[in-house]
């Protein structure tokens, strides 16, 4: 028979690992260390705890991935949680931290890791995706933003224009905000086909909106979220995209083009 | 470090929950004061944040948290503690309190309040990381006794000792949640009344009542209905004995309107009256199924409605 933990460090160090592997105890040390009641054993009365951690894990993983676990169905989605709990515990006082490893952990844990690209399963991807997407919704949900604060006006200088501080860029290989959105509507959305998707993700007035993105309005903004100027950001897209600069310039300054579009929903704040 | 000394007269309060934002910021309802989960604001840069700010200026506001771990064998996390220093210095709440419970070793985090051995070992440790964080903090932390499950063969000292001796050695303040009396007493066969008779009461604060979930064998602190009879009695006792503690309900899952909550609250005047008489037991006694203690999704937001999908 194991030695009983003597210590106190010991003590929660065994039962931390009884409540994420419940098959890892002994049933007869367990009978040592915990008192039976006139009702239940120590093994039955630790169960309570086992059943619970996993239990409201799950919920809160739920309750993160609310489209993700729509897309698997909630048994599929408890199992792919369930593995990632125990592979990955949380190690953060917030639960708002539960799932940011989640994607990564979809990514590198795939049923397909072994096979060429060309062949691996595309819904694996999609999932991936939309976890990321979820994922970083929930984050924007409760980030510094700027709210109670001027944003920029159409009369800002383009020399004065910065990205919010929450705002965020998603380039993803399905339309992960579209399939999500159907879900919030409750519709039963069907799988969607392969389409590359870059979106811009910006909160305002505490709600967070997701901007469906051309290739050149994702390059551009990518450009400004590495710190570039309007102008030299630009100048990168009509030369990463071969783009005349005359077009280029005209569709982001021209009345109702993409300058003012941008600024009316938030993107920009003036710099000081 | 400060002394606590608003407890009589703060009255009778709720929990604050996201699902009750729209009605607080809309009716600022007469609700005497607030208890907010630390852990939910610590980092909030959003909604929740301002949200806060307009009730600590409107309401007494007292912050409650759930990850302090006191009774962990792992090092005092002071990146946690200096952001609820922070939160406490922004938001100026009657006072800060949490468990006497761990939640986690080795670096990682059960997100559950678990219990601890009762024992010299572990009260001088506990004692110990008290001292740490009341300096750190530079004010009293309330400490609640917490529901339990299991009782550790190797427990030699009864709770209220503990928390007596805890209360006298290192000057913290007690949150007696009358519900987990009845919870943990009812799973360890004890008296709730043996209990109670003999808590510190002179270092009680405050109160917590709540809902649970009687499942036969045991009972699990579910914090999702009405407070039972059984409760309220215990609570006429408990608030016999003590110095006019701050009181609060705690509702945590499958979460009522506004009015419901409070309505449910002001049960408690009946019951601080020494001549009240007790009102009939409206408290369900239907257990659901899965039904987990402490349950957290209340601290986990509803983002969902809080988007928008733009058209192209």
């Amino acid at each position: 028979m194991s030695t009983l933990p003597s210590t106190m460090h010991a003590m929660q160090s065994w039962m931390q690992e009884a409540l994420a592997f419940p098959q890892s105890t002994s049933s007869q040390q367990l009978e040592q260390l915990l008192e039976p009641s006139s009702r239940l054993s120590g093994t039955q009365r630790l169960a309570i705890y086992q059943r619970s951690y996993y239990l409201r894990l799950l919920k809160c993983m739920r309750e993160q991935f609310p489209a993700l676990c729509h897309a698997l169905g909630e048994e599929l989605f408890n199992d792919f949680a369930y593995q990632y709990l125990q592979a990955l515990p949380s190690v953060s006082y917030t639960l708002y931290e539960l799932g940011r490893r989640f994607p990564g952990y979809l990514e590198a844990n795939r049923p397909d890791a072994g096979q060429p690209d060309e062949q691996r399963e595309s819904w694996v991807d999609f999932m991936v995706d939309l976890a990321r997407y979820e994922f970083q919704l929930f984050a924007m949900f409760d980030a510094p933003g700027h709210e109670g604060k001027p944003f920029a006006s159409v009369d800002t200088a383009d020399n004065r224009l910065l990205l919010q501080p929450c705002f965020a860029l998603g380039n993803y290989r399905f339309p992960v905000a579209w399939y999500y959105h159907e879900v919030r509507k409750r519709n039963d959305a069907g799988f969607p086909h392969l389409e590359r998707s870059p979106v811009a993700l910006v909160r305002k007035d505490y709600l967070t909106h997701t901007f469906p993105l051309s290739i050149p309005e994702y390059t551009f903004l990518l450009a400004l979220e590495a710190n570039q100027n309007i102008e030299t950001a630009l100048e990168m897209v009509a030369g990463k995209l071969e783009l005349p600069m005359n077009q280029v310039s005209s569709s982001w300054s021209k009345p109702n083009g993409i300058r003012a579009r941008w600024i009316t929903a938030g993107f920009f704040i003036t710099a000081d | 470090m400060p002394e606590i000394t608003k407890q009589a007269g703060l009255g009778l309060g709720l929990g604050l929950r996201n699902t009750h934002f729209e009605y607080i910021l809309s009716e600022w309802p007469a609700v005497d004061w607030f208890e907010a989960i630390s852990e939910n604001f610590m980092d909030s840069g959003g909604r929740p944040r301002r949200v806060i700010q307009e009730v600590a200026e409107r309401y007494p506001l007292v912050l409650h948290g759930v990850s302090m771990s006191i009774g962990s064998t792992d090092p005092l996390n002071f990146d946690y503690l200096a952001k609820l220093k922070a939160l406490a210095d922004e938001l100026q709440p009657v006072w800060v309190s949490d468990h006497l419970c761990w939640t986690g070793v080795l670096g990682v985090n059960s997100h559950d309040l678990l219990p601890v051995p009762l024992t010299e070992e572990s009260f001088s440790h506990v004692a110990e990381r008290v001292r740490q964080v009341q300096d750190f903090l530079e004010r009293p932390l309330v400490l609640e006794n917490p529901s339990t499950y299991i009782t550790f063969s190797q427990s030699n000292i009864t709770e209220p000792d503990f928390l007596r001796q805890l209360s006298n050695e290192t000057g913290c303040k007690l949150l007696l949640d009358v519900n987990n009396v009845y919870v943990t007493c009812f799973n360890a066969d004890a008296d709730p009344v043996a209990y109670l008779e003999s808590f510190p009461s002179e270092n009680v604060v405050q109160i917590h009542l709540a809902g649970h979930q009687h499942c036969g064998t045991h009972i699990i602190d579910t914090h999702d209905g009405p407070v039972c009879s059984d409760v309220w009695e215990l609570f006429r006792l408990a608030w016999s004995h003590c110095n006019a503690p701050a009181t609060l309900l705690e509702w945590d899952g499958n979460i009522p309107a506004f009015q419901e909550c409070h309505t449910e609250l002001l049960k408690a005047r009946e019951y601080m009256d020494a001549n009240g008489m007790p009102l009939p037991d409206r408290a369900g006694q239907a257990v659901s199924t899965g039904s987990v203690p402490n349950p957290l999704d209340f601290l986990v937001p509803e983002v969902m409605n809080n988007t928008v999908l733009e058209q192209v």
